[in-house]
């Protein structure tokens, strides 16, 4: 039964206070964009006169539509990659008693530590000498890349725990391992999956160095160098500036919110 | 994380072919798109070159000399120590006391509360940072507006230029973006201990604050401890958020290992000592990677 | 004698095909499309400059396709170097003159226009000694010079005419211009200082040294030839950043220039909410696309006791280069040739408000009266020189840029300044 006590009061207060400091610069953000050039510089805290879209034709015109598709496509794929390639990979290192096995898990477990900038130059060299930069399909195979080590960690981690009994079952059913992985133990590990999935959606939504320097065209850019972008070239357009972060910000909000529910039910099983 | 020594062992997976099919798609890309250009740099960092340089000249050991010599390179090493340890007290700490809160049963609003404080982690570090620059501007953000018509005086220097306090504005807008991360990830763990344990722990008489130290705070380990491991590695790999707001400024003030290899490699051409940089970040990571696993292992 | 005669004759069949292939379209169109890929610095009127010129470059060329890539300035230079050295970088691309084309020329990264330049038609023809040395290196020329900037302090003429406020001729009379402006509204930012971004400060510096020793007394330090004794020993560079203390005193900037964009420097100009800028040309035009065009120039003052009389101000060339694995080398030379021309430069001035490096049609151009302005004073100015960001060695300038900040915040004296830049300096001659 809730009461209402000190204790409650200032749990109460301390949370709302930080939802409020979260909300703020977000809805500040939003505001800014409808107001005029003028009004940013003159009135900084003050609501706009007239709640103009003028900002959001100017944003979109500069690409942010294209920007946000390709961010679409390329994370989707690539999260679908990872998703199946570490299951795989990861499954075998949860089953398997071999010590070369182990070792290569060891060995999964150094590629995450692996930051991308640490070897940027040799791995943009080898993108560029294969004929594969400022090409949305081909960017998806590095992004994978840094994506599944930290998934297979954790699949592994799911895996070691899950009930080997049916997979034995299966099997003496006649089932080849590989039948068993797929048809058994993957549509099984559904909180798994999502758990993965949402976190490398958001970590390649958000990738910013490897775009900036391998998709430079146009057409191919995605949202975050595209934010970037519109700073350098709207030198003084800010609410043109925060009308396009605001579009390569809230489907991204609006999919968390509608999904969130699941997502937190998914990550639960995450820290066993 | 741990087997359970109960159930039966299914027969294990060895050399079968299916093994073999299973794994390597996964291990073909990695060795491709992280072991070969890590090997790579890790060559480079005994040579000296620039990117535009057609031949490597051998160097020897003299780039990591170098970087034990250069005082740019201990202040990133030092920066990137202070974002780690202020991300595992501001991200961590206020994640759990937020996921505490949550989890004890608001009356009401739980959900809510969980989503907004969520949600700037879906927003990219890029655009916070773009966010953020706009409203600490010294001249006409709204923070400084909002502080001047409270009568107070904001720093002199501005928020991002004043070399005393721009890692803590760095610090505090990456708290600001990953607290929620923490908070959910360490809710989720909360939510998993069984009530048992709760009740077992009201009937002996524990309370309040005690018994969530002694007695919540443990069951929920292994998810502090995956926690406190990805606020360590990404404070390690910080670069989009110093990128796009100061660039290490004002003069190397806000440097991080991040940034700094990338204006060696990039701006001054100096590849082999940007790949020596790397290798020692590399090193790091690698040992608190290794810890990770001991760690758990122990769990 | 043969020599002479086999060289004419070689150079006579170059000039030929040159001319062929730009006389001659309709053979070449007859042939396979081919298609430019175009590098250039993002900006405002970028995309339609490029396409305008593109339009104009078809009549000749039919059968060529410009693909046009932006990034910003930050992301290009970084970009650029990396995409040269890949198998799918650009066949022409923008750059600066000074360090960043040097470092590509020592690279072999870029292609040797000599031979194709001074072909008939090509911009080595059309265009003088002076701006072809922008992009030279041991007397061959390795880029085309399109256009040069310069930068000039910009003044509110309403503000100054209400307030009896005149233009100053020398470095004190600004400085007690920046008091006076205080002295009306100790609110205003006389001079608002962008400096986020460390160039705003290293443009000043750049012109304040040559104020204080002229031109002559920095081109050994600057070159790194100077004896190692001597690099960077002149007391007159500690003097030059102690003037930039002085403008700080006086008032003239705004109380965080480390933390300001120039972006939003630009802006309290523009919405007149400050009276002055240092500013470079290209701002003119950035100015008028926000819908402000009350605005004059002035040079940047000499400075009393020092060596130059003023008659002279900082330049620096921009002009495309051509990537050394470019597939189509001849196409590559006539669009920067045409990027170069004086119809293209007509364009730049009007679209890019960028002062042409071929300036024989200006008369004609759509252009500002401050514009036509600036490039008239650019034309009379007796010494030009680069500025230090891009002229000098990398990490020399970094140290230059470092050590502009470190002066704003106070947390270096000027004379800590020039150890640590004379430091770097020492560093990167031993390292050549």
């Amino acid at each position: 039964m809730p009461r209402f006590t000190l204790a409650r009061t200032l749990a109460y207060g301390f949370v709302s206070l930080w939802s409020v400091a979260v909300l703020l610069p977000l809805l500040w953000m939003v505001l800014a964009s409808f107001k005029t050039r003028r009004e940013m510089f003159m009135d900084p805290a003050g609501l706009p006169a007239d709640w103009t879209f003028a900002a959001y034709g100017r944003a979109w015109k500069s690409g942010m539509g294209q920007y946000l598709l390709n961010s679409l496509l390329v994370t989707s794929a690539t999260v679908a990659l990872i998703v199946i390639l570490s299951g795989m990979a990861a499954y075998v290192f949860a089953r398997s008693e071999s010590r070369a096995l182990r070792g290569l898990y060891l060995l999964m477990v150094v590629a995450f530590a692996v930051p991308a900038q640490a070897v940027l130059v040799p791995l943009y060299q080898m993108v560029s000498a294969a004929g594969m930069l400022n090409s949305l399909a081909a960017i998806v195979l590095p992004y994978a890349a840094y994506g599944v080590p930290f998934t297979t960690i954790l699949f592994y981690a799911f895996f070691l725990d899950f009930p080997q009994e049916l997979e034995e079952a299966a099997r003496l059913d006649g089932c080849s391992r590989l039948r068993v992985f797929f048809s058994v133990v993957l549509p099984l590990s559904g909180p798994a999956v999502a758990s993965a999935a949402i976190f490398q959606a958001v970590f390649t939504w958000n990738e910013f160095l490897l775009a900036l320097l391998m998709l430079t065209a146009k057409g191919a850019k995605t949202l975050p160098v595209g934010v970037v972008q519109l700073r350098g070239e709207y030198t003084s357009d800010w609410p043109g500036m925060l009308a396009g972060l605001t579009i390569a910000v809230v489907p991204m909000l609006l999919i968390f919110v509608l999904a969130q529910k699941y997502f937190v039910r998914s990550l639960a099983g995450l820290g066993k | 994380m741990t087997r359970n020594p109960d159930r039966p062992k299914a027969a294990p997976m060895g050399k079968a072919a299916s093994a073999l099919i299973l794994l390597l798609p996964a291990m073909g890309l990695c060795t491709v798109f992280i072991f070969i250009p890590a090997l790579l740099a890790i060559i480079g960092s005994f040579h000296s070159f620039g990117i535009t340089s057609q031949v490597w000249v051998p160097a020897g050991l003299s780039n990591y000399s170098r970087a034990m010599a250069d005082p740019v390179f201990w202040v990133a090493l030092r920066n990137n120590i202070f974002i780690v340890v202020g991300s595992i007290v501001l991200q961590v700490g206020f994640g759990t006391i937020l996921a505490a809160i949550l989890d004890s049963g608001l009356p009401r609003g739980t959900t809510v509360f969980r989503t907004i404080i969520f949600a700037p982690m879906v927003v990219s570090a890029v655009a916070v940072a773009v966010i953020w620059q706009v409203i600490l501007d010294p001249n006409v953000g709204v923070l400084n507006t909002l502080i001047q018509s409270a009568g107070l005086t904001p720093p002199k220097l501005g928020w991002l230029g004043d070399p005393m306090i721009s890692m803590w504005v760095i610090l505090l807008i990456a708290a600001w973006q990953y607290t929620g991360f923490m908070m959910v990830l360490i809710l989720a763990g909360l939510q998993g201990i069984p009530k048992e344990i709760h009740e077992a722990a009201t009937l002996d008489g524990a309370k309040g604050v005690t018994a969530f130290f002694l007695i919540t705070l443990p069951q929920i380990r292994n998810v502090l401890v995956v926690a406190i491991l990805i606020t360590t590695i990404g404070g390690f790999k910080a670069f989009d958020l110093i990128y796009a707001t100061t660039l290490g400024g004002p003069a190397n003030a806000t440097q991080v290992l991040g940034t700094y290899v990338y204006l060696q490699a990039f701006n001054l051409g100096n590849m082999g000592y940007a790949n020596a940089m790397s290798v020692i970040l590399l090193l790091i990571a690698l040992v608190l990677g290794w810890l990770q696993v001991s760690v758990s292992r122990r769990a | 004698m043969t020599g002479l005669k086999t060289a004419m004759r070689a150079r006579a069949a170059l000039a030929g095909m040159a001319l062929a292939s730009t006389v001659l379209p309709s053979l070449a169109s007859a042939q396979d499309p081919v298609t430019l890929r175009m590098w250039a610095l993002s900006g405002t009127g970028i995309e339609e400059f490029y396409a305008a010129a593109e339009e104009s470059f078809q009549k000749t060329h039919p059968n060529v396709d410009i693909v046009l890539e932006v990034q910003d300035g930050e992301a290009y230079k970084t970009s650029l170097q990396v995409a040269l050295v890949g198998s799918d970088g650009p066949d022409v691309f923008f750059n600066w003159s000074g360090e960043d084309a040097q470092r590509l020329i020592r690279d072999g990264l870029v292609l040797d226009l000599t031979e194709g330049a001074t072909a008939d038609g090509q911009f080595g023809t059309t265009l003088s000694e002076g701006w072809l040395g922008a992009f030279s290196r041991d007397g061959k020329i390795y880029g085309a010079p399109a256009n040069a900037v310069s930068k000039y302090f910009y003044y509110n003429t309403f503000f100054f005419d209400e307030h009896g406020l005149k233009p100053p001729s020398s470095f004190g009379g600004l400085l007690q211009l920046c008091r006076d402006i205080r002295a009306i509204d100790p609110e205003i930012v006389p001079l608002p200082l962008g400096n986020s971004q460390r160039w705003k400060m290293n443009h000043y510096i750049t012109v304040i040294n040559e104020r204080v020793m002229g031109n002559d007394a920095l081109r050994a330090d600057y070159a790194l030839t100077a004896p190692d004794d001597q690099l960077f020993t002149n007391p007159g560079y500690a003097t030059a950043w102690e003037k930039v203390l002085e403008l700080q005193q006086a008032g003239c900037f705004q109380d965080a220039p480390n933390a300001t964009t120039p972006e939003v420097s630009r802006s309290m100009f523009s919405s007149e909410v400050s009276p002055m800028i240092f500013c470079g040309t290209w701002c003119g035009g950035i100015f008028d696309s926000e819908g402000y065009t009350g605005y004059s120039m002035f040079r940047f003052p000499p400075i009393e006791g020092g060596k130059s009389d003023g008659n002279s101000n900082m330049v620096v060339p921009e002009g495309v280069q051509i990537s050394a694995k470019t597939a189509h080398p001849k196409e590559a030379l006539d669009w920067a040739s045409h990027l170069v021309s004086a119809e293209v430069g007509a364009l730049r001035a009007e679209l890019l408000s960028a002062i042409p490096s071929d300036a024989s049609l200006l008369d004609q151009a759509k252009v500002t009266e401050q514009f036509r302005w600036m490039a008239a004073d650019m034309t009379s100015l007796a010494v030009q020189y680069n500025v230090i960001d891009v002229e000098v060695e990398a990490s020399v300038a970094n140290a230059y840029l470092d050590a502009g900040t470190e002066i704003l915040n106070g947390t270096m004296t000027p004379q800590q300044a020039m150890e640590s830049i004379r430091a770097a300096a020492l560093a990167a001659k031993a390292a050549q």
